[in-house]
């Protein structure tokens, strides 16, 4: 049966000791090292940000940025990977032998990061059809008025355009299921060129 | 073993800083558990700012800050499932009657005893045996597409997923069969929303099979929103409902045979419409309403017709708004009071587009043959709280086992609860 692991229990005392050091030194950035300190997730954080970026370096072409995300949201997606229930290159070997402590920690990581800021040219008129495409379909429904996600539903706002285009597409063209379908059912029959004017307008906001 | 992801979100370190008192880590370990939607809609000067800036405008969404729950994919241990919190009527009692298997959803069961359980986002089929003091399970298959739905004729095991079907021969004899594939043989359409199935086996032996809309409202292409019929092999297609937005759960009445089948009723149209519906099929082929008129004869505000309502077969009755009212057997069983015989048991998994919860519970429906004066009645309810606007449970399916108990499986926490009735 499932029970917590020897070195999920010695990172909970770290971090419970690093939260009690903090209380007392009002110091937030000794928690963030602590936890990035925790030798585990340490070497997997390395790992995910060859790729994913870090705050001061953007991701790789195609990849999201995980800075600032949803804590819930990565955990889950990450749990996807794991299981693999959600394909992407590279996830599922780079989760393999993750526990569910593990995921969170990297959750949390990436979530206490400053979120990403827009990046490359925006072009107005592309940017307001994608304005004009989310309001009428709601977008900010669920992912917030500014679009910075909750809980399992992800941040958008300046996510990379090329990404956020290929997740669309993804999703519309049924190669892509979230923790739910509602994003195939949004997404169902809307064409290539409202799906990039989004992605435009959300990656500029 | 790997941790359960949300005994982790509940962060350990609360406990550390207040050892020793185990009462209040209960309640927080409860408080934490139920899920509700936040409870801070967005400011008006937020949404203010957010127009001017060309971004999100409520308008049609009177409840901008509802979205679907999260669900829990990880492993509910029972000290974390609040049996006590379970109401049901007097001289009923809940038993917890297997537990451990995230995401548990529809349940069929085998002329031998063993029970299968479909999911969906977690891709599993459990299988569960009853050891008379306990019950085991092992994952029958994994990594499906949402493989919701299973039935059993003849010995043998239908499971259907979003994209796949499957078929295990004599399985409760051969534990180890390989499946054999049916796919090609459905020709299920390929959408993926409000596609996850409910199967079941009518009288006439053929294979019941839903076919969602593949949207929350839209005017659907001519092989979606509706109920099939098939061959066991998968041959000699029928179209059984029309106008159906997205049946999970349907049954053939004891009586008169004929099937009847819950719907989920549309989002985004308001807190209180339309209801979700109880349907009754008594011609092959009658249509239902979707995606023009809604409940009893609300013509849909976005896809419009003249005459919406003109043609559709009203529903025998109304379930609740956005109370996603899902698996539903009639009861025939022995053991409850006489009043239960030929009457409904329906899950309601609860509502997510609706600011005030409702649903996440079991009701029972008395109504006579022809499906006249129909009485919803709350049967099992405890699973959320009003007050607080949270959960923590979401009942799924309903299945009377032979003695006349009913199993309830609960997808939230990954259990199925058995009600057994004496005087």
């Amino acid at each position: 049966m499932a029970g917590p692991d020897a070195t999920g229990r010695a990172g909970c005392a770290r971090r419970a000791a690093a939260v009690l050091l903090c209380a007392a030194s009002l110091c937030g950035v000794a928690a963030a090292r602590a936890e990035r300190d925790t030798p585990r997730t340490a070497a997997r954080l390395a790992a995910c940000e060859a790729c994913h970026g870090t705050a001061g370096r953007p991701p790789l072409a195609g990849t999201p940025s995980l800075s600032g995300q949803q804590r819930e949201f990565l955990a889950l997606q990450m749990f996807l990977f794991r299981e693999g229930l959600r394909e992407a290159a590279q996830m599922a070997k780079t989760m393999d032998g993750l526990t569910d402590n593990d995921l969170l920690e990297i959750a949390s990581y990436f979530a206490r990061q400053p979120p990403p800021r827009a990046d490359g040219k925006k072009d107005p008129g592309l940017y307001a059809r994608g304005a004009a495409l989310s309001r009428a379909m709601g977008c900010g429904g669920c992912h917030g008025e500014d679009f910075r996600g909750q809980q399992h539903v992800p941040r958008l706002a300046n996510q990379r355009e090329d990404y956020l285009a290929a997740a669309m597409k993804a999703y519309r063209d049924n190669r892509r299921t979230g923790i739910d379908t509602t994003m195939n059912g949004i997404l169902y029959r809307v064409p290539d060129a409202d799906l990039e004017a989004l992605a435009h307008f959300l990656a500029h906001r | 073993m790997k941790q359960p992801l949300s005994r982790l979100l509940r962060t350990p370190v609360l406990r550390k800083l207040a050892p020793g008192a185990l009462a209040l880590a209960a309640g927080y370990a409860l408080a934490q558990q139920m899920i509700g939607p936040p409870t801070t809609p967005p400011s008006p000067e937020a949404v203010k700012g957010q127009k001017a800036k060309g971004g999100y405008v409520p308008e049609r969404m009177k409840n901008p800050h509802v979205m679907p729950h999260p669900p829990r994919m990880t492993v509910t241990p029972p000290s974390e499932i609040p049996l006590d919190r379970i109401k049901v009527p007097p001289g009923f009692k809940v038993e917890l009657w297997a537990h451990g298997m995230p995401g548990v959803r529809m349940m069929t069961r085998g002329t031998k005893g063993t029970i299968w359980a479909g999911t969906r986002i977690i891709g599993r089929v459990y299988e569960i045996k009853d050891r008379g003091t306990h019950r085991e399970h092992r994952i029958l298959a994994e990594k499906l597409t949402q493989p919701n739905g299973v039935a059993f004729l003849g010995g043998n095991l239908y499971v259907i997923a979003i994209n796949r079907v499957f078929r295990y021969d004599g399985i409760e004899d051969n534990p180890d069969v390989k499946p054999v594939e049916l796919t090609a043989q459905f020709k299920l359409p390929p959408e993926a929303h409000h596609n996850w199935k409910f199967i079941a086996f009518g009288p006439d032996n053929r294979l019941y099979v839903q076919v969602g809309a593949p949207c929350n409202v839209c005017e659907v292409s001519e092989e979606y929103a509706q109920i099939r019929s098939y061959s066991a092999d998968g041959s000699n297609m029928e179209v059984v409902a029309r106008g159906v937005r997205n049946t999970v759960g349907f049954d053939f009445h004891p009586r008169t045979g004929e099937l009847w089948f819950t719907d989920n009723g549309r989002d985004w149209m308001g807190e209180n419409a339309p209801e979700d519906e109880l349907n009754r099929v008594s011609k092959s082929g009658q249509f239902f309403g979707f995606p023009w008129c809604h409940a009893q004869g609300i013509p849909d505000p976005d896809v419009k017709k003249k005459d919406p309502c003109k043609g559709v077969t009203r529903p025998v009755a109304l379930l609740g708004p956005h109370a996603a009212a899902l698996g539903m057997r009639f009861y025939t069983g022995k053991m409850f009071p006489k009043e239960y015989q030929d009457s409904i048991f329906i899950a309601r998994r609860g509502s997510w587009n609706r600011a005030a919860l409702f649903g996440f519970d079991v009701v029972n429906v008395r109504v006579t043959p022809d499906g006249r004066n129909a009485k919803v009645i709350p049967f099992m309810t405890g699973f959320m709280d009003a007050r607080e606007n949270k959960f923590w449970g979401r009942p799924v399916d309903v299945l009377q086992l032979p003695d006349g108990s009913l199993l309830v499986s609960d997808e939230q926490v990954g259990a199925i609860y058995r009600v057994t009735y004496s005087k």
